[in-house]
Parts: C-alpha cells; sequence; structure tokens
C-alpha cells in the first residue's frame, strides 16, 4: 500500500482536556485504593522521561500513584504484566491495573485461561480514544497522521465489566480502515503472491522474539520454539526458521488473541504481524463463531468441539 | 501379480502421519491383504490424531515432503474419545493459516481412515501421491531451506567471496 499518497488529517482527535481528565480519574482512584490499602499496586503508565514517551510501572505507594498518567503514549498493554508468568508483580499481592479497551480484551483471555482470578485483580478501565501507532510524530496531538493502525477500527473503546471507567470518551470520528483493507488486499492475492509477501517479510525478522515478550498470551514457561531435542523450529534468524516460527505464533495465538497488536508494535523491522492475528480471528469467528471480547470465556474455539463441525476439507 | 512398473521422472516424497488404532490398522491390513499402493508414502505413527500438532506438518514440508496425509480415527470412532475432535478444529484453524501464508493445501490432505478400510487408505494415498505427482516438487520451502545457507555457491559478490575463501 502507498501510505505516501495518502493525505492525512492532522486535527487532533481528543482536545488537551479529555486526557488530563483520565488522567486525573486514574490517580484518584489509585491513590484511593493505595491509601485505603485495598490494592498493593497499581499497575499504571508514568510519564516517560523523554516528552511524548510514557512507560508502565507498578505504583506501591500512594505518593508514586500521584504520578500516574494516560496520554497517546500509553501503548503498552498492562495485562502482560499479570500473567502467572511475572512472578515478582504478581507476588505484590492484589493488584489494581490500568487498561485500555484492547488491554482489557486481554485481560478477559488471561481471567478465561486461569491465568489470575477476578477477584484477586482491580479493573480501571478507560475509555479510550486511541494511542500513537509504532513510528507516529509525538510532537503530534493524536490524530489521523499518528494513532495506531489498530485504533483505526477499535470496537471496545468503551469497556464493560470493570470496576472503574476513567474518563468519558469524546465524539470521535471514523477513521479509514487501513488494516482491514490491507487484509482484504492480500485475500484478494493469488497464492503465490500471498507467499511472495511473507518470504520478503519473514526474512527480514531477526529473531529477536520481541513479539513473544511483548504478547499477554505467550506465557509458556518453556516456548516450544525454543526446545531442541527434539527441535520444532529452527532456531537460528533464517528464513526458514523464520516463517516457522511466524507460523507457528499464529496458530499458538489462534482463538486467544486480544487483538492489541502489540507484537506488530514492537517489531524492529515491521513486519505487519497483527494481519496473521486477524486473519486467524477472522477465521475462528467465520468456522466456529468466537470472537475475543470482553467478558472472561471459559473455552476457546480450540479447546472445546462440537460433534458436527465442519469436516468438509477432510475425506 | 505385479504389474510392470512405471517410470516416473519424478517421484514425491509423502509424508502420513497417522494414528496407531485406526489408520495404521487401516494401512496394516491393506498390507496383509495384499493391496498395491504407491511406496513413496512415509509412515508416521502417533497415538492419536490429538498428538499431531500442526508443527509437525509443518516441519514434514520443511524437511523435504511434497505432500502430508494426516488421518486418523473417523469421529466418535477415537480411543481416546474426543482427540479428533480437537484435532479437527486444529487442522482446520491450521489449513486456513497456511492458505494465508501462501501454501498449495492440495498438497496437504486429511482423512478418516478406519481399521477396517484398507481400501480407503490405498485410495488416499494413490490419489495424494499422483496429485502431487503432478503439481511437481514443493519448492517454495526447499528455497526457504537453501536460503542464506552459509556455502560458497550462494556468494554473489566478489567482496563476499574474497572473505569467504579467507576464512
Amino acid at each position: 500500500m502507498n501510505k505516501t499518497a495518502r493525505k492525512y488529517e492532522s486535527a487532533a482527535l481528543a482536545d488537551e482536556g479529555y486526557w488530563t481528565s483520565v488522567s486525573q480519574a486514574i490517580r484518584q482512584e489509585a491513590v484511593r485504593l493505595l491509601e485505603q490499602g485495598a490494592v498493593a499496586g497499581v499497575v499504571g503508565y508514568i510519564a516517560g522521561r523523554r516528552t511524548g514517551t510514557a512507560m508502565p510501572v507498578v505504583a506501591a505507594t500512594p505518593d508514586q500513584a500521584k504520578e500516574l498518567i494516560f496520554s497517546p503514549a500509553c501503548v503498552n498493554n498492562l495485562a502482560l504484566y499479570l500473567t502467572k508468568a511475572k512472578k515478582e508483580v504478581r507476588a505484590k499481592g492484589k493488584l489494581a491495573i490500568v487498561a485500555k479497551g484492547c488491554d482489557l480484551r486481554a485481560l478477559a483471555g488471561l481471567l478465561g485461561e486461569s491465568q489470575l482470578k477476578r477477584e484477586d485483580v482491580y479493573i480501571i478501565g478507560i475509555a479510550c480514544a486511541g494511542v500513537y501507532g509504532a513510528h507516529a510524530d509525538r510532537s503530534q496531538p493524536l490524530c489521523d497522521a499518528t494513532i495506531a493502525r489498530k485504533c483505526r477500527e477499535c470496537t471496545v473503546r468503551e469497556p464493560t465489566d470493570t470496576d472503574l471507567v476513567a474518563g468519558t470518551l469524546p465524539a470521535l470520528p471514523a477513521l479509514e480502515p487501513l488494516e482491514a483493507q490491507e487484509l482484504a488486499r492480500l485475500e484478494a492475492m493469488t497464492p503465490q503472491e500471498r507467499w511472495a509477501f511473507w518470504k520478503e517479510h519473514f526474512s527480514r525478522c531477526i529473531r529477536c522474539l520481541a513479539c513473544r515478550q511483548i504478547c499477554p498470551f505467550c506465557f509458556c514457561e518453556q516456548c516450544l520454539c525454543d526446545r531442541n531435542r527434539p527441535q520444532s523450529v529452527e532456531t537460528t534468524p533464517r528464513p526458514a526458521g523464520n516463517t516457522a516460527w511466524h507460523i507457528v505464533r499464529a496458530m499458538h495465538l489462534a482463538g486467544r488473541c486480544g487483538g492489541c497488536a502489540e507484537c506488530e508494535r514492537v517489531c524492529p523491522m515491521d513486519i505487519p504481524l497483527n494481519l496473521l492475528n486477524r486473519k486467524m480471528a477472522k477465521e475462528l469467528k467465520e468456522l466456529y463463531d468466537y470472537e475475543a471480547g470482553l467478558t472472561p470465556q471459559e473455552k476457546g474455539p480450540l479447546t472445546e468441539y462440537k460433534e458436527d463441525d465442519d469436516e468438509s476439507f477432510i475425506k | 501379480m505385479h504389474t510392470d512398473k512405471v517410470k516416473h521422472d519424478f517421484e514425491p516424497k509423502i509424508v502420513a502421519l497417522v494414528c496407531t488404532w485406526c489408520t495404521y490398522a487401516g494401512a496394516d491390513l491393506a498390507g496383509t491383504s495384499r493391496m498395491q499402493y504407491p511406496p513413496n508414502v512415509r509412515v508416521v505413527k502417533f497415538p492419536c490424531t490429538g498428538r499431531i500438532d500442526p508443527v509437525f506438518i509443518l516441519r514434514a514440508f520443511q524437511k523435504g515432503a511434497d505432500g502430508v496425509l494426516v488421518s486418523g480415527c473417523h469421529p466418535g470412532d477415537c480411543h481416546y474419545m474426543a482427540g479428533n475432535f480437537h484435532a479437527r478444529r486444529r487442522f482446520a484453524a491450521f489449513r486456513k493459516l497456511l492458505e494465508f501464508v501462501g501454501v498449495d493445501l492440495s498438497r496437504l490432505q486429511f482423512s478418516w481412515v478406519s481399521a477396517a478400510e484398507g481400501g480407503k487408505w490405498v485410495e488416499m494415498v494413490t490419489e495424494l501421491t499422483e496429485r502431487v505427482r503432478q503439481l511437481g516438487p514443493l519448492t517454495e520451502f526447499r528455497e526457504l531451506e537453501l536460503a542464506e545457507q552459509w556455502s560458497g555457491a550462494t556468494l554473489t559478490t566478489p567482496e563476499l567471496k574474497e572473505a569467504y575463501q579467507a576464512i
């Protein structure tokens, strides 16, 4: 897709007042919870050292909680810190978490997979206007040009099933669904063209495994792809092993992925990983009418079955 | 009984991932009944189709298989009650993924072959072998496997050749 040909609007999607009011609401609630001793820590964001950045933090005192913010730079999916694999965070006790819509979907997934219990977490949901994309110019406000691709077609701006909702959503214009367009473009290609497309992308992969580290659902203690004897996936960053890794990754996330697109954001080689995840989500919706949502579901599409499932592809 | 062998230019490698309770027994029956089928197939036995991880299929392709046959018990006949039901969903999803990445799905065949269906096993193997023979060798994965492998043959620039020779 020719990105230079497209004209992006530079008008801010939400005014300053929205961001400050959300930050205020988070701070107020976090301070209250910590002062009352209702939680041992609040997983949220604080401002980064450079302007226009933010970083995750576990605020353990009311003073630290006063530093919490919410801005378009709060891109991280904080649900990552609540899996059983993050032992040092979980050891603190009951936690509160600041969660955007996409983080909530991941949280719902983790609750469904028994990674955490609902009573062990206090969820501060955010009525989220969107966050910056991976290469956004952060001197600009959140606008058509800087918003992340996933946020353009977000369906979970208004959180549900949370303990508190911070902020009220401003009126947002409908944005062009770039990712859906790209997916449709790929689907319309011939298999050879698609193979060439992915071959080019996967060949660039340096196997830093940032996509795995950032994913809330990649919580296995030992990853299949790290194992040797027997080895399932070649570990060297060569095209063959890379292709296998990305196929296996997409397969293991099929029916679980919450669509936060963090894998795509952290990829240093700009591989459009969320396309794979979205494709799988779309197929599972068609096949088994399953959709990752904000409410935890006990079984995913690949962990349950029906006796009359489609088997037209089996002879 | 033996028919004259036809010489082919290309003999495809077919890997069959089968469950021990049904398809393996079915293949056994085909053998004991002295049925003829192409010797291109390499059978790998698993306890159940539920044990067949999609990564096995991928690895078969990567390590040189031109076609893969996955076969197990008919739905409802699983020795472990529901293994093939779970496998069915997993394979349906995996097929879609492979298709999206651009793999030719006619090289991948799923089937249910029970212990009594020696004839169906022969039919499956023959059909897949002939189909893959028509398609020719699977070049995509092979090229991928060879890409960026360190050998003098792939050094394209004089600088690289020089550096390689200096090692």
